[in-house]
């Protein structure tokens, strides 16, 4: 399977962008406030070594004052104070006081540490600390065990729970709040949405901060919006349709009570009533028919259709209906003229043409179909004689349940068939329109080539 | 069976009419149609409900079973699933649904023919005698062309091999549905043939009111004709009851 690399908005670089930075983050953070803080605390404090060298210092004159005796005393006093191992040496490493050092202590003695050398903190063991005396550094040094309260590392538990637990937590916490505002947020908006939906709010849309973003949540938002859009325009036509065809069978069946209130003798009677059902069974199926075109999504079966067969068929039909020669019903388009279509609906759309442009034609008018091939379709045309219509309703003649009175003369069906040819042509992947030419109408039809015949 | 079809067809005014099963929940309906269907001449046994339908059209003999689609208990297009499961008998499916895909499921289990509601007797009964008539046809030896005389220079040749017809040199070139539709016709001169017969004998299929295709095809045969110079006879249209070969009276 071929991955598809994401798109230039994809909202994965972001996310990608997000985590590597944040990762690197992290381990740049931990390793240098690792080492500031093994700094910070691995050296002896100011006041640890003001202290050292102020003993120092205190040994120095001891040593200056009473020699040997003066030292002893010194440590004696100095005993008291610090518990740990305190000793006064002179430049060869011996020990200035009287008592000379054991085996273990003189080993000692050389591994001393100076007062900035770094001071482990992973060994336990407490350092020995060789402090020169502060006049002359050269007469002795001053050797401490150092004292527990001067070992670095007291707060390091606490910088390393701050360090690596505290701060990184609380990173990684920014970093949920940007993931949820960059992720959940968007569909919460969606679920708000489709709560507005259930609740029989078809026109609320998604705001604009959603529905603008470049990437794929954005892209769902605006997929949401067009369904909605969808949705409510689909609910409206349904109930703009029923309304419609209530209004409509309205009128045949006042026309019925009437007819069934007055006295009429039974033949006219009956006579009225065969053709007041003959009416509304038509409009019922017209209905039917344009809400299957409707709904029907998918293109219907097609097949080659030779259009002036079709005429041919078609205007024999009309021709009985209207009692109109065939003669006043001129095919312009040749014999090579094939189109793909769905024949049932092609005919029935060409039909419904046909028969409107014959209502509304002067007496003695002609109706002609003419056409031209335009690359891949056919553009076919249809003319009539009648009074055309006016300009701003030549898009609405095609909307289901609108007649135009007043100008053009005839009784008029109920609207539904220059609807359902709209429908069915569309179905086919061919359109429909209509313009004013001169005295007449002119419908237009562009439809598939068919490829096979020539 | 087939002596009963034979005398059928023979003699219109058969000894033993057509027997026919009606499956029709409405009582209003039911009883008007199994009145008007007995004055048509048939034999006719009205059910009520889907499950009897389907016993009694497995156990009797019928020749047309008629049946909507809505029906308590089990509903037509299952009667009909299950009944095309043993039986070939020809059914016509009545429905208030009219939808399309109503129409295409009936046929896609086995329908001959669907009738929406509502409908007028006359339609109806032409529907049925199409049926019978196609039945008739097929349990029949086929005969021989109709012997109208030699091909004369002035006659059509029918050239069953290709499936086309020949006029003085020039063939036709008709497709298979349309030789099929016009060696029907001229197999009953000067008859008129109905739609719905004419449907269910060419193209093997019910007819509809928003189906063109037999249409589409006389619109054929004719301009084929004329294109090859046949003047001597033509299909006709016969408005509200079929098409007709018959001596045009342009000579």
């Amino acid at each position: 399977m071929r991955c598809k690399v994401p798109g230039k908005h994809s909202v994965f670089w972001k996310l990608a962008c997000l985590l590597v930075a944040f990762c690197l983050l992290m381990i740049w953070l931990s390793w240098s406030w690792g080492r500031y803080m093994d700094k910070r605390t691995g050296y002896l404090t100011e006041l640890a070594q003001s202290t050292l060298v102020r003993y120092a210092g205190e040994a120095e004159r001891a040593w200056e004052t009473g020699q040997q005796a003066g030292v002893d005393q010194w440590l004696q006093k100095m005993g008291r104070k610090e518990p740990g191992w305190i000793g006064v040496v002179g430049q060869d490493l011996q020990a200035l006081s009287s008592y000379p050092l054991s085996e273990t202590e003189s080993q000692r003695m050389t591994f001393l540490r100076g007062l900035d050398w770094p001071i482990s903190h992973v060994r336990t063991a407490r350092p020995w600390i060789k402090v020169p005396f502060p006049k002359d550094t050269s007469a002795g040094y001053l050797i401490i065990e150092l004292p527990q309260r001067f070992m670095p590392g007291h707060s390091q538990l606490i910088w390393r729970i701050l360090t690596n637990g505290v701060i990184p937590g609380l990173f990684t916490l920014l970093l949920c709040v940007g993931l949820y505002r960059l992720l959940i947020v968007p569909l919460n908006h969606l679920r708000e949405q489709a709560s507005a939906w259930r609740a029989d709010q078809l026109g609320t849309r998604l705001s604009s901060q959603t529905t603008s973003r470049q990437d794929e949540l954005g892209d769902l938002g605006r997929a949401f919006d067009q369904m909605s859009e969808r949705l409510q325009s689909t609910v409206n036509q349904q109930q703009q349709l029923l309304r419609d065809l209530s209004h409509e069978l309205r009128t045949p069946l006042s026309r019925l009570r009437v007819a069934c209130d007055s006295e009429q003798d039974l033949e006219a009677l009956r006579e009225r009533l065969g053709r007041e059902v003959d009416g509304m069974q038509r409009l019922v199926e017209d209905t039917l028919q344009l809400a299957w075109l409707d709904a029907e999504r998918g293109p219907l079966p097609v097949e080659d259709i030779q259009i002036q067969a079709l005429w041919e068929m078609l205007t024999e039909n009309a021709g009985f209906e209207s009692g109109w020669p065939q003669s006043r019903l001129p095919c312009f388009v040749e014999a090579d003229c094939w189109v793909r279509g769905h024949l049932n609906s092609l005919a029935q759309a060409l039909e419904n043409i046909l028969r409107n442009a014959i209502r509304h034609s002067p007496a003695e008018g002609t109706v002609s179909l003419n056409g031209q091939r335009e690359g891949e379709m056919w553009h076919l045309w249809l003319d009539d004689q009648g009074g055309g219509v006016a300009p701003e309703e030549l898009e609405r003649i095609f909307a289901p349940f609108t007649r135009l009175d007043g100008s053009r003369p005839g009784d008029g069906g109920f609207g539904l068939g220059l609807s359902i040819a709209r429908n069915a042509l569309r179905l086919q992947g061919g359109s429909l329109w209509a313009e004013n030419v001169g005295p007449g109408l002119r419908v237009h039809i562009r439809l598939p080539a068919s490829s096979g015949q020539s | 069976m087939i002596e009963n079809y034979l005398q059928t067809l023979m003699n219109p005014v058969a000894v033993s009419p057509s027997r026919l099963l009606a499956i029709e929940d409405d009582p209003v309906l039911g009883a008007y149609l199994h009145e008007q269907l007995l004055r048509c001449g048939f034999e006719v046994v009205w059910c009520q409900n889907g499950q009897e339908g389907l016993a009694r059209a497995r156990q009797e003999p019928f020749d047309v079973v008629l049946m909507d689609i809505l029906l308590p208990g089990m509903n037509g297009l299952q009667v009909l699933t299950q009944l095309r499961q043993t039986h070939a008998l020809p059914v016509i499916l009545m429905s208030a649904l009219g939808a399309e895909a109503d129409r295409i499921s009936g046929f896609q289990l086995g329908a001959d023919d669907y009738l929406p509601k509502p409908f007028s007797m006359a339609e109806l009964r032409v529907r049925i005698q199409a049926i019978l008539r196609r039945v008739a046809l097929d349990r029949m030896p086929r005969q021989a062309p109709v012997a109208d005389g030699a091909p004369g220079e002035c006659e059509l040749f029918v050239d069953e091999e290709t499936a086309d017809v020949r006029y003085g040199q020039q063939w036709a070139g008709l497709t298979r549905s349309e030789y099929r539709l016009l060696d029907t016709l001229q197999r009953n001169p000067d008859e008129v043939l109905s739609k719905a017969f004419l449907y269910q004998q060419v193209l093997q299929r019910g007819y509809a009111a928003h189906d063109r295709s037999l249409d589409m095809h006389i619109s054929q045969i004719r301009r084929k004709l004329k294109t090859i110079g046949y003047h001597t006879r033509e299909v006709r249209t016969v408005w509200g009851k079929g098409y007709v070969l018959s001596a045009s009276d342009a000579l």
